[in-house]
């Protein structure tokens, strides 16, 4: 009699067992997320106006990188998270600026050529309780995401999507005191 | 015919007194509501009109840094500040959006006419009991160049000239 017993069949069940609960829709688990390009419009204490960085939502924390400046906000100190759209002119900064004056109207044409791009506003309370507000903007399809990963470290929406509203509803309550 | 000359030299004339005397000027600015030191920014309301989230808080910060650089007020506090309590002659803004149509930069930059953003504000100056001192609408607008945002920029800086101009003495000169 042939024994069926084979040591690869083994493996690549415990390999799956192992793999399971990572398959599994579990925020809470998104502990960290891939830094993000965006510029800073307002608000984060300490950093300029229009500034570019990367941010990152990481440990409860969101870290907004910035030539080599590192600004931490906790997530539970947000209050609120709202997601919008803009666009910009595809050629923009200091060079859109000069082809404004490019000749024959070909600057106004350029107008026409816009990115769209995802917002990102913020709400939030400091160590004094002063409320403070934050704009970011992020290529296009970013912003959502951010939302969701702030959300399940603690941050608070007005706004819930249905996927942000599971994970909030998914989130242990905090604010709650537990009576012994 | 011959009195244009005389129009002409009295026009000079007027002018070079409104330059020369620029005190004649402090007589004609309107006495203070009130004077104070400090100032609380209250979070933008806007109950009646549907505000994008980034004006709303874009209008706070932009109200916030206008104050701080051009209101000359000792203290600037946000809202929720416990700090502020300490301040004793501290006056209260409420902002609350009554009109806001946005435009488009595009149109702006394309058209040069069109596309125009607007915001209305109605400002509400309180002492810290909540007794009225002054009430004022605002209006921020960007026309021709700049992004969206740019119309809170121009409501802060008329909120903050209005705030310095009823509530922070003019430096004697």
């Amino acid at each position: 009699m042939k024994s069926s017993w084979k040591p690869w069949r083994v493996l690549i069940g415990i390999l799956l067992l192992q793999m399971g609960p990572l398959a599994l829709p579990n925020l809470a688990q998104q502990a960290t997320s891939d830094a993000i390009r965006v510029v800073q419009l307002t608000g984060l204490v300490g950093v300029k106006n229009k500034t570019k960085g990367t941010v990152k939502v990481e440990n409860g924390t969101l870290q907004f990188v910035h030539a080599k400046a590192k600004t931490e906000l906790a997530a539970s100190t947000v209050e609120d998270v709202i997601t919008g759209n803009d666009s910009q002119r595809a050629v923009h900064g200091f060079v859109g600026t000069l082809t404004m004056f490019a000749p024959y109207g070909s600057g106004r044409f350029l107008s026409l050529f816009r990115t769209k791009l995802d917002t990102l506003t913020l709400q939030y309370r400091d160590a004094e309780g002063a409320l403070h507000g934050a704009i970011f903007t992020m290529p296009v399809g970013q912003a959502d995401a951010l939302k969701k990963l702030l959300i399940a470290q603690g941050a608070h929406t007005t706004l819930p999507t249905p996927d942000t509203a599971a994970a909030a509803d998914a989130k242990p309550d905090t604010t709650k005191e537990h009576q012994p | 015919m011959k009195r244009y000359p005389q129009i002409a030299v009295a026009f000079f004339v007027l002018l070079g007194v409104a330059v020369l005397f620029p005190s004649l000027r402090v007589f004609a600015a309107p006495p203070l509501v009130s004077k104070a030191s400090a100032v609380q920014v209250l979070m933008i309301e806007s109950d009646e009109i549907k505000l994008p989230a980034e004006f709303q808080v874009s209008l706070y910060e932009d109200l916030i840094h206008q104050l701080e650089k051009n209101g000359g007020f000792q203290h600037v506090y946000r809202d929720g500040d416990k700090r502020a309590a300490e301040a004793v002659d501290r006056i209260v803004l409420h902002s609350s959006v009554r009109g806001f149509k946005k435009g488009s930069e595009m149109a702006r930059q394309v058209t040069t006419v069109t596309g125009k953003t607007s915001i209305d504000v109605h400002c509400q100056f309180t002492d810290k009991d909540g007794k009225v001192l002054l009430e004022r609408d605002l209006n921020g607008k960007v026309m021709f160049f700049g992004a969206n945002l740019r119309a809170t920029y121009d409501f802060a800086k008329k909120a903050a000239k209005l705030a310095h101009d009823n509530f922070v003495a003019a430096p004697a000169s």
